[in-house]
């Protein structure tokens, strides 16, 4: 049975679609994340998962049971469910184990089990030796972890995750990264994470829902989504790759408003017609065969440099080797490896 | 909150404000506009000089509130002056104290015979009454509103502004004077617009130094007063006076609105910008001098002349130490009368502090359950504080002076039976000063982070319990706030009282006001110092609960 499972969400706030026909099946013990660009709708798809939106139309069940749809509406305290607010939402005039506590006393719980699962939770994040602390004395890490504390205290049916670790520094982020994957395999809860980080999705997620503009465009594994995405949009999101739009004609592909031609390699299926190309920067190569570009920039990025050429007004990136190049001189550059999306 | 619970609480808190405050006033204007009607032109042209006194005052008032405000808020908000701080608090005294006292310190420093000040200058040399010690009075009475403004905006200015014409070469005062000053100016005329309008609503003032003058003074509260002391003949006449006096607000804050708009567009929003105060230099020692003159002269001597007057055996007697007796604190301190004016104060003050916050919190509320509409609602628990006092208890007395019948489903009657009763002071408090409960507790739950009360819902709490358990405990530092800041507003509130006090009973405002009109102005001195003890009192308790607020935070 599946743990979560929307079914056609459709919202809008006054004339503006927010989300627009989202299905989506989250497994038991499945952590999936809701990746886009912000105003895409994940946030948006999360809060009517956790009862603090209303969807317009669609089904909403958790484990089963309808807590959103036609005639059903369950408030958000009877759905079960721990959350992680972006902003961490740790009250200040509590201390951190009253934060942690507050889940359990609403569930009328006597006092010394709700001391010794508020202990155990926050020994889950190593938070054991700040109990007494108030919010304010925390950094914003502790207070992430006080947040995630208590959102698994009570032992929710889903844990939901809004962009927990974006207001976090790279280290510290990494870190908690890691720390919250060791959690997830020990305590195995259903885990639903949106966020706008590739990197982030791709690292954790067993499964990941890209949006964009409030639709549902591929739900794959990272590896799946990354090796052989479904839309350019997703091509262009997840793999930081290139998107051009064109035509193929000719084994070639002819960009659309600057005619720029570019040989296909043999191994693509290309059909002829308008067609939007989407191809890596590691999959492009300098050398002697190949397009004539002007080089614009030249990046170094430690491990590889990358090249930037302008094409239809965006820059076509490539990353390759370090070359003795400068802007402003004419390079040869070839497509190892693309991918067409047919247009219409 | 779902969409009828919604409406409901709209509906639950509409019907008191429109029955006890709107409707009154709106009734008092009908009234007011069809006057001229009934009474002919001739009569309304004969109170024209109430209203030009009204405007000349008024005028005056703002006009010395800025021409002191602007170099003080500079002095205080943006150089190395020294104690700026205690400077600060002593210098909004004036708006914390009811301006009536100050009328009477004045009263005791500069009236022609008897005054300090005149006895060491020689007789006669000042005369505080008349238009000019009115408006002088005044003035100072809303010089903190122009101080804050100025604070308000001088925060808000980007210090880089400064720094960048130091860079082009202009010297600290230059670049003060012609890059700071010009932006923080349309605030500083708010602030003195504000003022205006405080004067030109004050009645306590142009009543102590205007009517008893020789020739009297008469302005338009003034005017009302005595129209609705006639009785009934007066009061068409009255409300033809009261809707002059009105109309002044929505023009005033018309001016506010678009002075502050030339003038916001060029200050930096967001949060406070930490800037270097400008350092005074060689001018720090006259600097100093300046504003502690000032301030002495201005805010410590006239209560230093009401407090030895309460000390004076009789005012006007030469000053030796055999002339000085407690027997006037004794005897107004134990007096009955006092201690039952006391008593309806406090509680009166009390009641309209609890009906601020609670109508204020749910005005906050609404005013975010409804988004767009909210506006609406802020605008109508608002207004009344901009309703002069004057016309607000005229309306109230108006609207009251007979009994209400109300049938519900033709079964259960129930009478509105007010007149004469202290009720409808408690409902003349709480609509003047529903403000400041809509207004701190709105500010507070903006501040809020609505995902703390999200997450006491997906935690488990219902809503009511989520409301209970989160965002009621944040805001209660500012309903204290509120709620002091009422009561203190109410206990030392003047106007209205006089106004509105029923036959046989006595609250402190009404107390004070009879005892320096018609009999013993060292019996009112004494009063006066109470009501000043009472509001340190209340700031001191303020600046505890600000502090504490903050360390949440």
């Amino acid at each position: 049975m599946a743990a979560i499972s929307l079914e056609g969400l459709f919202k809008s706030y006054g004339a503006t679609p927010v989300v627009r026909g989202l299905s989506l099946e989250v497994r038991e013990g499945e952590l999936v994340s809701l990746l886009g660009p912000s105003g895409c709708g994940k946030t948006t798809t999360l809060r009517m998962l956790a009862g603090l939106e209303h969807p317009d139309t669609g089904v909403i069940r958790i484990g089963g049971e309808t807590v959103a749809g036609p005639g059903v509406r369950v408030p958000p305290e009877r759905r079960g469910l721990g959350m992680v607010f972006q902003g961490y939402a740790v009250w200040p005039h509590r201390s951190v184990e009253e934060n942690v506590a507050y889940p359990l006393t609403l569930r009328r719980m006597p006092k010394a089990e709700v001391a010794t699962k508020v202990r155990e939770a926050l020994r889950w994040v190593r938070l054991e030796a700040l109990a007494t602390r108030r919010p304010h004395e925390l950094s914003g890490g502790q207070l992430q972890r006080v947040a995630l504390a208590r959102a698994l205290v009570a032992g929710p049916r889903v844990l939901l995750l809004d962009e927990p670790l974006s207001n976090l520094d790279a280290a510290l982020r990494e870190e908690l990264r890691a720390e919250l994957a060791a959690l997830r395999a020990r305590l195995g809860t259903t885990l639903v994470f949106v966020t706008h980080d590739q990197g982030e999705a791709l690292a954790l997620s067993d499964r990941i829902a890209v949006m964009n503009q409030g639709v549902l465009e591929q739900v794959d594994a990272p590896e799946t989504l990354y090796r052989e995405p479904a839309t350019p949009f997703v091509a262009g999101f997840v793999g930081g790759a290139n998107v051009l739009t064109g035509e193929v004609r000719e084994g070639a592909f002819h960009t659309a408003r600057s005619g720029t031609v570019f040989q296909l390699p043999a191994d693509t299926l290309a059909r002829p017609g308008p067609a939007t190309l989407v191809v890596r920067p590691e999959d492009l190569a300098l050398g002697e065969l190949g397009t004539s570009l002007p080089l614009s920039a030249r990046l170094f990025l430690g491990h590889a440099t990358e090249y930037r050429f302008p094409v239809d007004g965006t820059l076509l990136r490539v990353v390759a080797p370090p070359l003795e190049v400068r802007p402003g001189q004419t390079l040869k550059v070839q497509l190892r490896k693309a991918r067409l999306f047919s247009v219409g | 909150m779902n969409t009828s619970a919604r409406w409901l609480g709209l509906f639950a808190w509409l019907v008191p404000l429109v029955l006890f405050a709107m409707g009154p006033v709106v009734l008092l204007l009908a009234r007011g506009a069809g006057a001229p009607g009934e009474l002919g032109w001739e009569w309304l042209v004969s109170e024209a000089g109430a209203l030009g006194n009204t405007l000349a005052i008024s005028g005056g008032a703002a006009v010395l509130a800025l021409a002191l405000g602007t170099p003080l808020s500079l002095l205080l908000f943006r150089t190395d002056l020294p104690l700026r701080g205690a400077f600060t608090v002593l210098f909004t005294l004036p708006s914390a104290i009811p301006a009536f006292i100050w009328g009477m310190g004045w009263l005791s420093l500069a009236s022609p015979r008897a005054g300090y000040l005149n006895r060491l200058l020689g007789e006669g040399t000042l005369d505080i009454h008349g238009p000019v010690g009115i408006a002088f009075v005044e003035g100072l009475s809303g010089l903190p509103l122009v101080l804050l403004a100025g604070a308000a905006a001088l925060r808000r200015v980007d210090p880089a502004l400064e720094e960048a014409a130091r860079v082009c070469g202009a010297s600290p005062a230059r670049a003060l004077l012609t890059t700071t000053v010009p932006l923080v100016l349309p605030s500083l005329l708010s602030g003195a617009v504000m003022v205006f309008l405080m004067a030109a609503s004050s009645f306590g003032v142009p009543y102590l130094l205007g009517v008893s003058a020789s020739p009297p003074t008469r302005v338009l509260t003034t005017r009302i007063y005595e129209l609705v002391l006639l009785g009934d003949e007066g009061l068409g006449r009255a409300s033809a006076l009261a809707l002059a006096l009105l109309l002044l607000t929505p023009l005033s804050l018309l001016a506010t609105w678009a002075l502050g708009r030339s003038g916001r567009v060029r200050l930096s929003t967001g949060k406070g910008l930490a800037s270097r105060p400008l350092a005074l230099g060689r001018a720090r020692a006259w600097a100093t001098g300046g504003v502690a003159g000032t301030c002495v002269l201005l805010v410590l001597l006239p209560l230093a002349a009401i407090l030895l007057t309460s000390l004076q055996r009789s005012f006007g007697a030469s000053l030796t130490w055999e002339e000085l007796t407690l027997s006037h604190w004794s005897g107004v301190l134990l007096e009955p009368r006092t201690l039952r004016a006391t008593g309806l104060s406090l509680l009166l003050a009390a009641g309209a502090g609890v009906l601020v916050c609670g109508l204020g919190l749910a005005a906050a509320l609404l005013q975010r359950a409804f988004r767009r509409l909210g506006a609406g609602v802020e605008a109508i628990a608002v207004w009344p504080y901009a309703v002069p006092g004057t016309v607000l208890a005229l309306a109230l007395l108006l609207a009251f002076s007979r009994d209400w019948r109300f049938i519900l489903l033709d079964k259960v009657a129930f009478v509105l039976a007010l007149a004469h009763t202290p009720w409808l002071l408690l409902i003349a408090y709480a609509a003047k000063y529903l403000a400041l409960g809509t207004r701190n507790s709105s500010e507070a739950l903006a501040q809020l982070d609505p995902s703390l009360t999200e997450a006491a819902r997906i935690s488990g709490a219902g809503p009511l319990r989520a409301f209970i358990d989160v965002p009621l405990p944040l805001l209660r530092p500012t309903l204290t706030v509120a709620f002091i800041l009422a009561f203190l507003s109410c206990a030392t509130e003047i106007t209205m009282s006089v106004l509105l006090v029923p036959a046989g009973s006595e609250v402190l405002g009404k107390l004070l006001f009879d005892l320096q009109s018609y009999a013993d102005p060292a019996a009112a001195a004494v009063l006066a110092c109470a009501f000043v003890a009472l509001v340190v009192l209340g700031q001191a308790v303020l600046a505890l609960v600000a502090r504490r607020a903050a360390e949440v935070r």
